[in-house]
């Protein structure tokens, strides 16, 4: 525990300590969207009538339930917010999902092949992701 | 590096490492989850049918989120510690924080997800 009592200023700039700040930051922003998403659907809910517990299911599962928020979320605003929530979740489940499997591909040629398709499954994910935000 | 590991698998299940290592592993079976949930969840807005089946079992909802809000609520308590690396003396008591606001959440999203499953 001793060595992380280190201040973030003395802790050096190489890959690592950029990773660690890239998969930090990466967190906070999604919080930060998170926060803004669930107070700006609550702001709205009293128009429509919504409760907590309807806004996060549908969250969730938006194929198994009534848009408890109708039409009336749907503002450009809303749907810049979900694009980069969508782009910092795929940025930081990348390093998340690459950091799981180099502890079981030991391999250097693994290793490559294992990062390739996560990156290149990231990318298609969220072309797909964003497609659907701007389209329906 | 894991296929390089001296000990039997039987040593590392009954491992007790205690919360701090409960929390590990269950952070990243909760980022595997995450990702499945955001895999499903953008072929069930494509109108794929099998998503959406996957996606209609109440277990499945179940999995995710208790694994997925673990992930999120866990990597909270991560960021906050290693941003401000003074407060580690106070580690245990986020620790308690932490698993007091997972079982809250946990909770009502078991209650939400079965509520919607079940009726009433």
């Amino acid at each position: 525990m001793a060595t992380r009592t280190l201040p973030v200023s003395k802790r050096g700039l190489n890959f690592e300590m950029f990773m660690w700040a890239f998969t930090r930051f990466t967190v906070i922003a999604m919080y930060g969207l998170i926060l803004a998403g669930i107070l700006g659907a609550l702001s709205i809910s009293a128009r429509t009538g919504a409760n907590f517990g309807d806004i996060l299911y549908w969250a969730f599962f938006p194929h198994l339930a009534e848009n408890p928020l109708e039409q009336v979320w749907m503002t450009i605003l809303a749907k810049l917010m979900v694009t980069a929530f969508i782009l910092v979740v795929c940025g930081h489940g990348v390093h998340g999902l690459l950091e799981i499997l180099d502890d079981y591909f030991t391999s250097a040629g693994a290793r490559r092949w294992s990062r390739n398709f996560i990156i290149a499954y990231a990318i298609v994910a969220s072309l797909i992701a964003i497609y659907v935000i701007w389209t329906r | 590096m894991s296929l390089r590991r001296n000990i039997s698998l039987s040593s590392g299940l009954s491992y007790r490492g205690g919360s701090p290592y409960l929390a590990y592993i269950m952070h990243r079976i909760g980022g595997s989850a995450l990702f499945i949930f955001f895999t499903l969840y953008i072929l069930s807005l494509l109108g794929m049918g099998f998503a959406n089946a996957i996606f209609g079992n109440w277990f499945v909802q179940t999995l995710l989120l208790v694994f997925g809000l673990f992930h999120v609520i866990n990597g909270l308590r991560i960021t906050i510690l290693d941003l401000f690396p003074k407060w580690i003396e106070h580690y245990q008591m986020a620790f308690n924080i932490q698993w007091i606001i997972y079982i809250l959440l946990a909770g009502y999203a078991l209650f939400v997800v079965l509520r919607n499953a079940f009726g009433g």
